[in-house]
This record gives structure tokens, sequence and C-alpha cells, in this order.
């Protein structure tokens, strides 16, 4: 067949190459290389640098930190949802994903806003000031960032316990002892494997964020790898060669801690699903369970959606901003400036709309061909191609955008993108390929063998059998790979700040800049109307999630 | 076999990247497309522009309606367009250069990057304090640095800068980050340079809690809402701008002087476009883009227009600054501000 050619591999590979390990090639040419010479002083430079290493101790603390906060809100929020009656209600599950899916720039902006002195929270709860200093301190910084990523570790929580809750506990409450011991040798060593990937996870998230460290980290003074990194870019005086080294550094950071969760991954994954059915269970407990559990679902909503989103909305809204919330100093006059035809938020917005929109299309193309490559990785071209695939996942966006910045304004290249949209789309394209291919690969392992079998026997010739086999099976998870990757690219930040020719702003580096120089109001109606149609994406990917799961069982 | 499949792979490889290149790029191939169409004059011109938001889009729009020049703007604080213009030295984009500092202008001019347009239209009506005088740049506006404080929040308004190390400011005050802000870095080279005291009041600042508060508007805007009192170096322009949307702000000079920092306009030495970019210039020198300056709040550079609801520039106290080598000396200020506040 097509896919397992080697033609085909070679093809895949020089994609993924060109795109996304030349670009790695790059940083360690610049960092290494000088004159056409091997020279260790720049990268010898940076280890001389306390500030680096004061930065590095940053970084990790802020990984650690997150780790604890996430787990303090997702693990109980993953027990609520599979052992209390909450388990029903299946909407928490997107309501949950919401702050993920906010821009992280916009998420702490809005809390700055809040709990800045004279901000909203003080306007309305005057006796709250004492809050507002020891907000503006690390511990905020971790509150922030861990309520936009703990969605992340509780649905990996959440689907490894309702996997667990099955056959294992009917056996545990058959032959085991006492509930507390059954869930000690049971359900926790279970619970580990997953905890451990989710929470790696989670720190080379936070490693790789740029968006709070550089609303919230600038204001209290808090510097990671990636303000960094971005400044000695585009600060003056510039200094690209440290910036590279730092990357570089940075990526060796990433790819050690990626090591490491795979070794856990491959030493502890038990297979917990046996293909039975779970059945639909009474759960019997206490008001007292219940009302917590509200209570907890309630307190973390308001804080990780109710709170950012307040403030966003009313900022957009203010007339007079230093007239704080008054009644009548609100109107819609942000808004009308921005769907004025013609005006620079809206053109913004649109430029996001279509970069995202082009990148989707693209990723889902590569991403399907390297899919049905890929297939279950058996062969080591196989696992090859899907390890260069998954690597933007592992590597903070920086360090892409500085090595493609570097890979495409190498004086050798004959022609560039660089100042030109394409960047923009292929810089995108390297960043999110990995969203597409997980999302295809995984609807493609739910087909069964017979399927290749019988297409593979009765199939006319195998551009037929991809055409009218596998694409429409694979569909669904092509489209929400697609929304996926259109959702998370309309929010790129540092991607766009580095790389976008002039004249073009996308959404997220509108926003941004009405922070820096323009109109707040303004770059809070852009922030509503992005974050309004990422809701409604994310919509429309459950539903079309949950209409895949019927028609396809 | 084995080399075929080589070849095979190269080509495909090198086909799909061009593929892939132009299927994002379908605007600006076929703008390429059409400028190699008309090859005798080239109808876009680049500017990087550190101007406030509003004055840069209304001076891009009244420019190209005049001269059906199509303007590709790049907008950014000074700091970010510097080191634009060092990332691209390998290929050069920018025609024309507006940055909020000329001390940074001058550092320009002589580190070789800039051209000389000694024959600008209206060249003699500008301030010559603010202009080189071989041509190489123009200070066409201009912007004192005050203490923007807030009305509501501020029992007394402010009159010295050493005002601000007392107690009752403590923890109110903030200062836009010289990193970030041309303008800034102008303010605490020009006040240690004329103060001799200078860095003392800065240290006794930082004691008083100042916070280092990203650009220009990020610093006002806390003032504005409420969250610090006074901004120290606080731009001036933007000061009456909120205060004329109704924000309760309020700019003051103090009497022992302050720095009036000037923004100039140059063409670059690469400049792919020269005509269009003589032609901006002429522009934002004539009376025409000299009013729009006014109306963004900002100094005039010739000093017959007047200026509207704002100081006027002999109102202004000033210190005696020698700005002669500041450029370089800017660095070594820059490196101990960031020593003080890091």
């Amino acid at each position: 067949m097509i896919m397992e050619g080697r033609r085909t591999f070679g093809l895949l590979l020089a994609i993924v190459v060109t795109f996304a390990i030349a670009p790695l090639l790059a940083i360690l040419y610049y960092t290494f290389v000088s004159d056409g010479q091997l020279d260790f002083s720049k990268i010898s430079r940076m280890f001389e640098n306390d500030r680096m290493w004061h930065t590095l101790g940053n970084s990790l603390l802020l990984g650690l930190l997150v780790i604890l906060g996430t787990t303090i809100i997702a693990l109980p929020m993953a027990l609520i949802r599979t052992k209390t009656s909450l388990f029903k209600f299946d909407w928490l599950d997107i309501i949950l994903t919401i702050p993920f899916m906010t821009p992280p720039y916009i998420g702490s902006m809005g809390w700055i806003l809040f709990m800045q002195n004279n901000g909203f929270l003080q306007q309305l709860i005057p006796g709250a000031a004492w809050m507002s200093d020891y907000f503006f301190s690390l511990f905020g910084m971790v509150m922030v960032m861990s309520l936009h990523l703990f969605p992340f570790l509780y649905l990996m929580l959440r689907n490894t316990l309702l996997r667990i809750n099955g056959s294992f506990l009917d056996a545990a409450r058959i032959f085991g002892r006492n509930p507390w011991r059954n869930w000690a040798k049971i359900v926790l060593p279970l619970l580990v494997s997953s905890y451990v990937l989710g929470v790696l996870l989670i720190f080379i998230k936070t490693l790789a964020e740029f968006g709070t460290p550089a609303t919230f980290g600038s204001r209290i003074g808090f510097q990671v790898f990636t303000t960094e990194i971005h400044s000695y870019l585009s600060r003056w005086p510039v200094d690209i060669s440290m910036a590279t080294s730092l990357s570089l550094f940075l990526l060796s950071v990433c790819l050690i801690i990626w090591y490491f969760q795979n070794l856990i991954g491959r030493k502890n994954t038990y297979s917990v699903l046996s293909g039975k059915t779970q059945a639909g269970r009474e759960v019997k407990e206490g008001w007292y369970i219940k009302l917590g559990s509200w209570l907890y679902v309630g307190i973390v909503l308001l804080l990780s959606i109710g709170v950012p989103y307040f403030s966003i909305i009313v900022t957009s809204l203010q007339k007079v901003r230093g007239d704080g919330l008054s009644a009548g100093n609100f109107d819609l006059a942000s808004y009308q400036a921005v769907f004025t035809s013609g005006s620079a938020g809206l053109s913004a917005f649109l430029n996001s709309v279509v970069f995202s929109f082009i990148t989707a299309i693209v990723t889902a193309v590569i991403g399907l061909f390297i899919a049905l490559y890929i297939k279950k990785g058996e062969t080591k071209k196989q696992q090859a191609l899907d390890f260069f695939s998954l690597m933007p996942n592992i590597i903070p966006g920086i360090v892409f955008v500085v090595g493609l910045i570097m890979f495409w304004n190498s004086p050798w290249l004959p022609a560039t993108i660089y100042n030109t949209k394409a960047m923009a789309v292929v810089t995108y394209c390297v960043l999110f390929l990995p969203y597409s291919v997980q999302y295809i690969k995984s609807s493609l392992s739910q087909l069964d063998q017979s399927i290749f079998q019988s297409a593979a026997i009765f199939g006319r010739n195998s551009w037929d059998v991809y055409r009218c086999i596998f694409i429409p099976l694979l569909m669904r998870g092509i489209l929400a790979g697609m929304m996926m990757t259109f959702i998370i690219s309309m929010r790129e930040l540092v991607a766009g700040l580095l790389i976008l020719p002039p004249s073009v702003e996308t959404g997220a580096t509108f926003i941004y800049s009405q922070f820096e120089q323009g109109n707040v109001g303004l770059g809070m109606a852009v922030a509503v109307i992005t974050v309004a149609m990422t809701v409604v994406f994310m919509f429309l990917l459950d539903w079309l999630q949950k209409r895949g799961g019927r028609v396809g069982a | 076999m084995k080399k075929r499949g080589l070849k095979m792979i190269a080509t495909v490889g090198a086909l799909l990247t061009l593929a892939l290149a132009g299927c994002g790029n379908g605007n600006s191939a076929n703008k390429e497309v059409e400028a190699s169409a008309e090859p005798k004059e080239i109808n876009t011109l680049t500017v990087y522009s550190s101007g406030p938001d509003g004055l840069a889009a209304n001076v891009q729009q009244a420019f190209e309606e005049k001269t059906g020049m199509k303007v590709e703007m790049f907008q950014g604080t000074t700091g970010k367009i510097l080191s634009r213009l060092e990332a691209e030295k390998n290929n050069p984009v920018a025609d024309v250069v507006v940055l909020a500092s000329v001390a940074s202008m001058d550092g320009m001019k002589e580190s070789n990057q800039l051209q000389s347009f000694k024959d600008a239209e209206n060249a003699d009506q500008i301030n010559s304090n603010w202009s080189d005088a071989d041509g190489f740049y123009y200070g066409y506006s201009a912007s004192a640095l005050g203490i923007a404080y807030n009305t509501k929040n501020a029992k007394v308004a402010p009159i010295e800068w050493s005002d601000l190390s007392k107690s009752e400011w403590k923890d109110k005050i903030n200062i836009p980050d010289p990193s970030l802000s041309g303008s800034a870095v102008d303010f605490i080279y020009g006040y240690t340079e004329a103060e001799k005291s200078g860095w003392d009041i800065i240290q006794s600042w930082k004691t008083n809690g100042l916070q280092v508060n990203g650009a220009n508007k990020e610093a006002l805007d806390s003032v504005i809402t409420g969250d610090k009192d006074a901004t120290i170096s606080g731009v001036d322009y933007m000061a009456y701008k909120a205060k004329a949307d109704g924000e309760p702000v309020e700019i003051v000079y103090p009497k022992s002087g302050t720095i009036v920092s000037p923004r100039a306009v140059g063409i670059m030495k690469d400049a792919k476009n020269v005509k269009g970019a003589q032609a901006y210039v002429n522009f934002l020198l004539s009376d025409e883009g000299q009013k729009l300056v006014t109306n963004a709040y900002l100094l005039p550079g010739n000093k017959e227009i007047q200026v509207k609801d704002r100081a006027a520039l002999d109102e202004i106290p000033q210190l005696s600054v020698n700005w002669k080598g500041a450029e370089t000396k800017q660095i070594d200020i820059l490196t101990k501000f960031n020593d003080i506040f890091q």
C-alpha cells in the first residue's frame, strides 16, 4: 500500500525535517559555531551568567509549585466527578476545560485587573485590600497558572479513575478487606502512574509557558526562561546568541524530563481496559458530601472562570476606567470601535482567523499522512516519524520560534519566507502539528484490524481505499484535530510577537500591545470576542465527539 | 535504486517546501508579482514607528491618501524596533524609522545605519536642538516627561521629583521600564547627567517602593485604574489624551526641570524606496503633518504650530543635558538601573 512505501517515508520525513528539525539544528549551529569555527565561548558565557542560574531556579521552582497547585485543584475534582453523584453531569467536563482553552495571558490580565490596588475586588469588597499584597507574589502567579493548567491533569486522572472503577473495584470489594485498604493497595498504585505522567507534562507546560510570566511575572519581577529568551530577542540591547544559548538549554531540560516521563510510562502501564462496559451505578451519599462537592466545584469554577472573565468583560465595557464599577460607566463603545470596518482590532482578529484556518487545514493533511504511516508504530521508521512529529509538544514554543527565525534568516537560503505572512502559518503548523497527529492517530486506533484486511482484499486500488474508506472513517478525528488546532492557533502569542511582518497583527499580539501602548478596553473587547469564539468551537468539538461515539458504536 | 530514492526524496521535499510556503502566502506572493510587474516605481514604503498608535495610523492614512503609496507599518516600542532592526541585519526591510529617543537615533547615525536627507522641506522650521545638523534625522515631535498622578487617589499633587521619596507615596509610584521605553532611558540619562544627586534620588524611590512597570502606557494605566498613584517619567501626551477621555489623571512638570524627549524620523541607509521615504519625512515636517502631531497632544517640531490642550514648550522647565555621546553611555545607565531594580 502507498502509505508503507519508502517514498512516503522519505517525503513525510522531508517535510518534518525541513520544518521541525531544521530550526532546532539552526539553534545548535548558532550556539556552537561562529565564523565557521567551533566555538564554546557563547555557551560558557551563558553558564557564567549568574542571572541564568537564577532564572533556571525560578523556572524549576515555578514548575514544582504549579504541580502542587494543579494537584490540589485537580485531584479532588477528579474524585468528585467519579465517586460522587456528580458523575452524571458530563457537561461539567466541557466547562472545566474552558480555563485551559482561555489564552493564559488574557486570564492573568483578568486576574491582575481584579486583584490590583483599587481593582475590581477592592471596589466590590473594600475590606479585601490586604489580599492584594499577598496575591502579587509567587503565590498569585502559581495560583493563576494552576487555575489555567489544572484541566489537563484533571482529565487524565478522571479517565484513569473511570477505568479503574469497573471490574477492579468489584473484585476488590469481594476479595479485599476494608475500603481504605482497597483504595491504598489497588486504586492508588493504578492512579500513580497516570498522575506522574500528568504532572511531568504539567511541568513541561509550565516551563514552556510565556503568557502568564510575561504579564504577571514581569509585574512581580519573577523572570523565567521564556521571558528571558523573549527579552534578549526583543529588548534593547539585543543579544541573539544569548537567546539561542538559553533556548538550547531549555530544550535540553525539557528533553530530559520527557525521557524520564517515557521511562515511567513504559514501566508502569497497567492495562486497565478490560472491555467490560461499566454499568451505571447508583451512588448513595450523605447530603454533606453532595453539598461539599458542589461547593468545591463552584469555588473552582468561580476562580478559574468567574474572576478572569468578569474582569475582561467589565473592562471591555467601561467608559472611564478611572471611575471603576459605577453605574452609568458602561457602554459598547469598544465593541463598536472593533467592529468598525478596517479597524486595527478587527483586521488583527481576522488575521488570526485566517492563519489558524490555514494552519488547521495544512496540519490536518500532513497529520493524516503521518498518522496513516505510523499506524501502531511497530517499525523503527514509524517510531522515528512518530517521535519527530510529536516533538513540538515537548519542546517549548519559544524555542521553535527562535529556531525558525534563525533558520529562515540564514544568509545561504535562496529565498526566505521571513517577514511574510507565510512565516506565521509555517510557525503555527510546526507548533501545532502534534495535535492533529494525535487526534487522527487515536481515531485510527479505534478502527478494527478487519477493516484494513477487507479493504486490502476488496479495494480496487489503494487511493480508492483511502478515499472511500479510511478518510471517511477518520473524518471525525480529522475534524476534531482541526478544531483543536484552530483554537490553539487563535491564542498563540509568543510566535506572533517575534515573527510577524510589519503591518500584520494577530488577535493575540493586538491584545498584548493594547496593554503595552494603547487602549486596554479595546484589547479586552477583542479578547472577549476571541474567547467567545473559542467556547463556541469547544461545544462544537464536544458535539462532534459525542455524535462520533454514537455513530461509531 | 537507493540513489534514485534519495533523489526522489530530495526533489519532492524541495517541491513541497515551495508549495507549502506558497499556500500560506497567497497575499504577499501576489504582491511580489505585482511589484515585479511594474519595476519603475516601488509603491510600498516600510515604516518602523514607535509613534503613538493613533498618530502613526493617522499619519499613515493621510500620507497614503496624499501620495497613493502603500505604507507597511510596524509599530512597537523603541526597544522593540531597535532589536528588530538588529535581528533583520541580514535582510533589511525598513525604509523609514521613527524612534522615540534622539539618543538612539544618533546611535544609528553613528553606526552608519542612516542616510542623510538635507533637502527636507520645512527643515529650517524644525527645532534644531532635536534634529541632526547633517540631516540624518529630524525631531518632528516631542513629548515632555513629568509626574502623572491620579487626581482621585493622590491627596496632594506632587511638585518635585524628590517628593516621591516621601512616605505618602510609599508603594504608590512606578516608572516605565527603560529597556522598553525610549523616553524612560532619556529621562534616566538626562536626570542623572544634570542632577548630581540623581542616582541617590532614584535609589530613594526604590526604597519607597518604586515599581518598574512595562512600557509607557502600562505604567500610566496602573495610575489610571488607581493601582498606583503616580508615574515618574510619565509621557505627557498620553496623560493629556487620557485626561481628554475623562480619566482622573493630571501631569505636572517639576520646577527643577525635566526632560523633553524628541521623537525623530530618519531614512535607513539600505532603504529600497528612498523617494517614498523622503516623501514621508517631508510629510511629517509639513504643516499638515505637524497638525496631526498636535492633535495627538504632542509638542510639534515646528514652533509656529499651535499646541492643543497642553503646555507649550516654553512653559516646561527643562534640565540642561549634554546629549553628545548619550547612546553609548545609555547602555551603562541601563545596566546600572537594572542592577538597582533586579
